[in-house]
């Protein structure tokens, strides 16, 4: 009987140092992106001087703007391949549908060393796309459009298919009855997979590393940089920074899909 | 083109129609034609092939071969938006990011109709189908009824040639049922559109239907008015689906005077009256509606008139299901494996209605009153 009361506490326990070790050096960068310590590692006082160092430093805003750049472009057209791309592989039965439906994922479950480097050799030896925005683009459209096509998939796998043959009875063409129909229905998805990719590529630093090419630094790459100089307190302050903007896309992923899921 | 006046013209006509899945025939040669302002209902059991028909018609699936001709001009190649009908689906399909307008005007906006004019013939529609009131409305805030109106009206908008329904009352409770049932009448009679309606319903076709269709297995069966089907089916299938619970499967032995003697397969003999439809021998049964047999108790007989095409069956009352309006009685008829089914209404057979279990009777009914089957 005992040994039956000891085993939730064991893993209650255990849940707990779990969650600890996920989250704490998480919140000792945003508590220390506070610190007036100057090699931000221990608490001496509460100050925003390293949040107005980042505004000012000009190089952190270059990198900002080129990943919020990358970052937008990688959502939007992401977004578009995977929608298209779902909907080809709900709607239509072809020869190697299935092959073409798993080998989407590769990108996803490759390890990023190997897709870095396979674009790199790919870009500078075969098409020849400079290395800077077009390459570090278009990696991250290759790792990003999976995720899209598998989130919108999802929902298709739940629609009610009988709205678009209503549509196109009632004289829409297939094209309106998207644009009118099919499209508003998948939104929700859209969006949601809108709002975990633009993290995705936000945050990447391994694939980027080895397409960006000289000057084309992008903030994960200029967090690295600077950490061969030893941690700085900005570096906690950009920290800070990708928590809450991949948290705050997440929150939002989770009021669409809630949304979603009450209009239908 | 001439001496057609009597009937309206032909808006709808199925020409040699074939629809095949893999492993099965949907459609198996149908000929149909559909004439304006009636309503045409395909009758039959769940995947009899009549839903295909009806999704070919509108252009959501493509015949194998044969032709669709929609107010006489070939639809084969146009694609649904083109083509001159309407479907109201069953599961309604709503779109659920438009208002009840918005649902009803879709076609209207596709049509590059003016605005203005967009809201005077949604309007129109919606006090048509009594949903005034209800325009700024979403569907998910609509009960099911009210929903069918809706899928009602965004097809009647755009004023088809034909309209289709597809199991439209199907997803209703019984009591709505009824309802709708009497208001797609009123409606029809009010915008004078053709309606080919799908179900499985006998009672919903028989009330609702100008002609049947009767489809098994991809066939059309019969064609014909509620009454014809109903009264006279042609084959055991017709008269078990549209509710004749007495079929008699068998064959005509002899013949004479305008009387035929009839064996049945468990070797019953009747004398009925000879057809003049239906040469003696194609003839492989016969059926009796439960509501024209009367039950006579064994001992009261002989007081009753009967003629000479009578059938007279002694037998034993086997179960007795009191349904209130009517009884519903199994009557076991002695020698043989055979079990009537028989209605008593209240009206006309009264004290008779009550008989009890174990009762032996007589059961009667009139030779015209049999209805001769050829398959």
């Amino acid at each position: 009987m005992k040994k039956k009361k000891i085993a939730p506490k064991i893993l209650w326990v255990l849940s707990v140092l779990t969650l600890i070790f996920l989250w704490a050096p998480v919140i000792l960068i945003m508590v220390y992106s506070f610190s007036n310590n100057k090699y931000g590692s221990s608490w001496e006082g509460f100050t925003t001087k390293w949040y107005v160092k980042l505004i000012t430093n000009d190089q952190v805003r270059d990198a900002l703007i080129r990943s919020l750049i990358i970052a937008g472009i990688t959502v939007v057209v992401s977004t578009l391949i995977g929608t298209i791309t779902a909907y080809g592989l709900y709607k239509f039965n072809f020869k190697g549908k299935q092959f073409l439906r798993t080998s989407i994922l590769l990108p996803i479950v490759f390890p990023s060393v190997v897709t870095g480097s396979a674009l790199l050799v790919f870009f500078t030896r075969l098409v020849h796309i400079p290395l800077g925005y077009p390459s570090i683009i278009i990696a991250h459209i290759v790792f990003c459009s999976p995720l899209a096509v598998f989130i919108i998939l999802g929902r298709m796998q739940r629609f009610d298919w009988s709205w678009e043959e209503a549509a196109l009875d009632l004289g829409a063409t297939p094209f309106r009855t998207f644009i009118r129909v099919t499209g508003p229905q998948l939104l929700p998805a859209i969006m949601a997979s809108a709002m975990l990719i633009f993290p995705w590529s936000f945050d990447d630093f391994v694939i980027t590393y080895f397409v960006a090419g000289v000057g084309s630094t992008t903030l994960p790459i200029y967090v690295f940089s600077q950490l061969r100089f030893g941690a700085t307190p900005v570096i906690n302050t950009i920290g800070t920074l990708f928590v809450t903007i991949t948290m705050l896309g997440l929150v939002l992923v989770h009021f669409i899909q809630k949304t979603g899921k009450s209009s239908t | 083109m001439s001496g057609s006046d009597k009937q309206p013209a032909v808006c709808l006509e199925i020409r040699d129609v074939v629809k095949q899945f893999p492993g099965v025939t949907a459609v198996d040669h149908i000929n149909l034609e559909i004439r304006e302002g009636e309503i045409f209902s395909f009758l039959g059991p769940s995947g009899c092939g009549k839903s295909t028909l009806l999704r070919i018609v509108a252009g959501l699936e493509n015949q194998d071969q044969g032709d669709v001709l929609i107010a006489g001009q070939a639809v084969n190649d146009l694609p649904p938006y083109k083509r001159d009908c309407s479907t109201v689906f069953q599961n309604h399909a709503l779109f659920p990011h438009m208002t009840v307008a918005g649902n009803i005007g879709f076609g209207l906006v596709e049509r590059k109709v003016p605005k203005a004019e967009i809201k005077k013939r949604v309007q129109a529609k919606v006090d048509l189908v009594n949903l005034g009131g209800m325009e700024d409305r979403y569907p998910h805030q609509l009960s099911g009824g009210q929903m069918q109106r809706v899928a009602l009206a965004r097809s009647l908008v755009l004023e088809p040639t034909v309209l289709l329904l597809d199991e439209p009352l199907a997803a209703l409770d019984r009591k709505l049922r009824k309802e709708m049932q009497v208001e797609l009448k009123r409606i029809q009679r009010e915008v004078g559109t053709t309606f080919l309606n799908v179900t499985h319903d006998q009672k919903e076709a028989l009330s609702l239907s100008d002609r049947i269709a009767v489809m098994k297995d991809g066939v059309l069966l019969q064609i014909g008015t509620p009454n014809q089907i109903y009264e006279t089916p042609r084959t055991q299938f017709v008269a078990s689906f549209m509710g004749a619970s007495n079929i008699f499967g068998g064959s005509v032995i002899d013949s004479q005077d305008g009387q035929l003697t009839f064996k049945t397969e468990t070797g019953v003999q009747v004398v009925i009256p000879e057809s003049k439809d239906i040469p003696d021998d194609q003839i492989t049964g016969f059926s009796v509606h439960p509501e024209l047999i009367d039950l006579i108790q064994e001992d009261a007989a002989p007081e009753r008139m009967c003629t000479e095409t009578d059938v007279m069956l002694p037998g034993t009352v086997k179960e007795v299901f009191y349904l209130g309006d009517f009884s519903e009685m199994s009557v076991m008829i002695d020698d043989t494996d055979i079990i009537l089914t028989v209605f008593m209404t209240r009206g006309w057979s009264g004290p008779n209605m009550k008989m009890s279990q174990g009762e032996r009777v007589i059961a009667q009914w009139s030779g015209d009153n049999m209805n001769l089957l050829v398959g």
